[in-house]
């Protein structure tokens, strides 16, 4: 098991609602994996530096959670199959550095 | 050329602390957008280390930390 933090940029050419449905289903599919969510963030509809698939605007949370290597890559592949989760990013807090170039 | 004139008060420079170490942060955090601010330029460039002062260590991880909140969009690539 090890602390995972995951950032999930959602569009927001769907409902605030409907963002945050999408944000609840990937706790969900945290929860039922067997993930132990230890913090959450909902940052709401915020400004993006720059245009992403022709939107400037998106919603944004963050999942804090311990869970095993399995867990995280079902995680990501379901956010990758969904059409409204733009962008996340997983990251290890403890870790100082990126292991990925 | 001629010698350059020996400045009489001339003394060793005391290096800066790390501004990121002397706050005591041990772990740079990517969403920590005030943190990193004062590391860009206006430009929205990352500062070079004898600009930004900071040490190897806090360099790294800053770079790092400024390059996965610029792929999330919350810093820009650059400005203009």
């Amino acid at each position: 098991m090890r602390r995972y933090e995951i950032m999930l940029l959602i569009t927001d050419t769907i409902e605030e609602d409907a963002a945050t449905a999408v944000f609840e289903k990937a706790k969900k599919i945290l929860a039922d994996q067997g993930g132990e969510l230890l913090d959450e963030a909902w940052w709401g509809r915020r400004k993006l530096a720059y245009e992403v698939l022709k939107r400037d605007h998106g919603f944004y949370g963050i999942l804090d959670f311990h869970a095993s290597t399995e867990v995280v890559t079902e995680l990501e592949r379901q956010l990758k199959i969904s059409d409204d989760v733009v962008r996340f990013k997983t990251v290890r807090p403890e870790v100082r550095t990126r292991s990925n170039a | 050329m001629p010698p350059r004139p020996k400045s009489k008060d001339r003394r060793p420079r005391k290096d800066k602390p790390c501004p990121i170490c002397s706050q005591g942060i041990e772990y740079i955090d990517y969403k920590d957008l005030a943190l990193l601010k004062p590391f860009l330029n206006e430009r929205a460039k990352i500062k070079a280390r004898r600009t930004s002062g900071a040490c190897a260590k806090c360099q790294v991880q800053l770079a790092a930390a400024v390059k996965n909140a610029r792929e999330m969009a919350l810093i820009p690539y650059t400005t203009r």
